[in-house]
């Protein structure tokens, strides 16, 4: 009935996958499944609230309404997404708040050390499960929900607020919008095409023990008590 | 939205010109003079009845004036204000609708393709059926005239009466009026009949009298001669302006969102092209579980 792989059972190596940050068959569980789903819950709502935001921000992306069934269905969908889209992404912060504190070695990753690693020059010692970028990202989207959410209510009932308050909004939920916008591009950027294997933590749950010591080699020892071998 | 012969200059969130540029119309414009007003409020009557807006319930609010605001059933009000000016009460009556501006902060706000247009001969202009309720237009609008129908969201305001006008009549306001305090024609003929007035007023002893057509919003198709000056005695701006954080998040900050996002996407593929994916090395790669 069950066959043996990697010395592990085939149910030994589905539990795990169940769990996080354990090796199941040849493969690290890096996102359980409940992690993978809230992923995906704000990546929908995400686009969801894009595809109906940008043709009312502006008219070259108008087309888009087309996709909701007009203008009129956007302003109504809009403001109903990105209320879902924040509340997913405030579980999704509390859900990985505890990986992401930042440490003393992520304060490099403030600096030019981001455009060494796009270089793929330099790598830092020791990154565990998320390295300074990631977690810098976390903490910029969960700020970046934050901005969206209060100047998005603003302009969802715009009539209980003054003129000032109402412009201000507008200008915020522009600014975090473009910035998120521009985040958003290169962190799939960068968890597809720029780095194979990355993906599938998204997908399946699980990276390859290569990926794992290549890119975190700090959390693979954690998962797996290897020594991480030098790159 | 009524202008169907008429043609648009301006509409709200045109990704290109709407106007043929053939031929010049000229811009028309509503005088109101406030020294001859009475209070008598006909043209507030004649506005519900020409544009079939009903009945509305008054607010007492201690003068003569029916709602404390315009609303999106109420497009003309007559503001009473009452203030002391060197020891004599000054009883001051302004008609209150929308100015029609020349730039008009309303439809340089608005997301809705058409919602808002702008016609040749000046009129401002809103098309219920494109309007998406998101009020945008009462966030760039200087004068707080933009009204939004409490069931349908859909922003509601003087037209100046342009299904009379496209088709030579006076607003249904003007034609009320008992006092000939209100005009209508072209604006020049408009500017001229109230630059006279404020002469005649400042020679008989208002000296501080003015004709209101402020030139932040490139002037307005509705010109006001206001007997005391002070703009602000009568509710209105000093000097209204397109709000400046609109024209920021209109004309500057999309052009530079769209482009970062374009930077963005363009530099990702260069990235690609230049520095290729990262893979892990091949010699390193065993899958082989230690144990």
């Amino acid at each position: 009935m069950t066959t043996m792989a990697h010395g592990q059972t085939e149910m030994e190596i589905a539990a795990g996958r169940a769990r996080e940050n354990v090796v199941a068959g040849g493969a690290l569980v890096r996102h359980r499944r409940a992690s993978r789903l809230i992923h995906w819950s704000v990546a929908g709502t995400f686009f969801l609230s894009l595809l109906s935001g940008m043709p009312i921000w502006t008219p070259l992306f108008g087309w888009m309404a087309g996709l909701f069934g007009g203008l009129e269905v956007c302003r109504w969908l809009h403001p109903y997404a990105g209320s879902l889209f924040f509340i997913l992404s405030i579980l999704q912060f509390f859900h990985w708040l505890g990986d992401m504190r930042l440490t003393e070695g992520d304060r490099s990753w403030f600096g030019p050390k981001a455009f060494k690693y796009m270089h793929h020059e330099d790598f830092p010692a020791d990154p565990g499960k998320y390295n300074g970028g990631q977690k810098l990202f976390f903490w910029a989207v969960t700020l970046g929900a934050i901005g969206l959410l209060l100047s998005g209510l603003i302009m969802w009932f715009p009539l209980y607020f003054p003129q000032m308050i109402r412009e201000l909004a507008i200008l915020l939920h522009d600014i975090t919008f473009i910035l998120f916008l521009v985040a958003v591009i290169t962190h799939i950027y960068l968890g597809t095409a720029a780095e194979p294997g990355t993906f599938r933590a998204m997908t399946r749950g699980t990276v390859t023990r290569a990926w794992a010591r290549l890119h975190h080699p700090g959390w693979f020892q954690e998962v797996t008590g290897d020594e991480a071998r030098k790159r | 939205m009524a202008g169907q012969t008429l043609e648009i200059k301006r509409s709200s969130a045109a990704m290109w010109g709407t106007h043929t540029g053939i031929r010049t119309t000229p811009t028309v414009a509503k005088y109101i003079d406030t020294t001859t007003c009475i209070g008598c409020k006909a043209c507030e009557a004649a506005c519900q009845e020409w544009n079939d807006l009903g009945t509305v319930e008054t607010h007492q609010t201690g003068t003569y004036q029916t709602l404390p605001k315009l609303d999106a059933k109420f497009w003309n009000l007559i503001r009473f204000n009452e203030r002391e000016v060197d020891g004599g009460l000054m009883w001051m009556m302004r008609k209150d609708q929308c100015m029609h501006c020349a730039e008009p902060g309303c439809l340089e706000a608005c997301p809705a393709p058409g919602a808002i247009v702008q016609y040749g001969n000046g009129i401002v202009d809103v098309d219920p059926s494109k309007c998406i309720g998101c009020g945008y237009c009462a966030t760039g609008c200087p004068f707080d005239v933009p009204k939004f129908h409490v069931k349908t969201g859909k922003m509601a305001k003087c037209t100046l009466c342009v299904d009379r006008v496209e088709v030579g009549l006076e607003p249904a306001c003007v034609k009320a009026c008992p006092t000939g305090c209100l005009n209508f024609g072209t604006k020049d003929d408009m500017v001229a009949l109230g630059k006279a007035r404020v002469d005649q007023l400042n020679k008989s002893g208002f000296k501080e009298a003015m004709l209101y057509d402020p030139e932040g919003v490139g002037g307005t198709s509705v010109v006001t001669v206001l007997g005391h000056g002070h703009p602000e005695w009568y509710d209105l701006p000093v000097d209204p302006n397109v709000p400046v954080l609109v024209r920021l998040w209109k004309s500057v900050l999309r052009p530079v969102g769209v482009l970062a996002a374009l930077v963005t996407a363009i530099g990702t593929f260069a990235h690609y092209t230049k520095y290729g994916p990262i893979e892990p090395p091949s010699d390193g790669g065993s899958d082989e579980h230690p144990n």
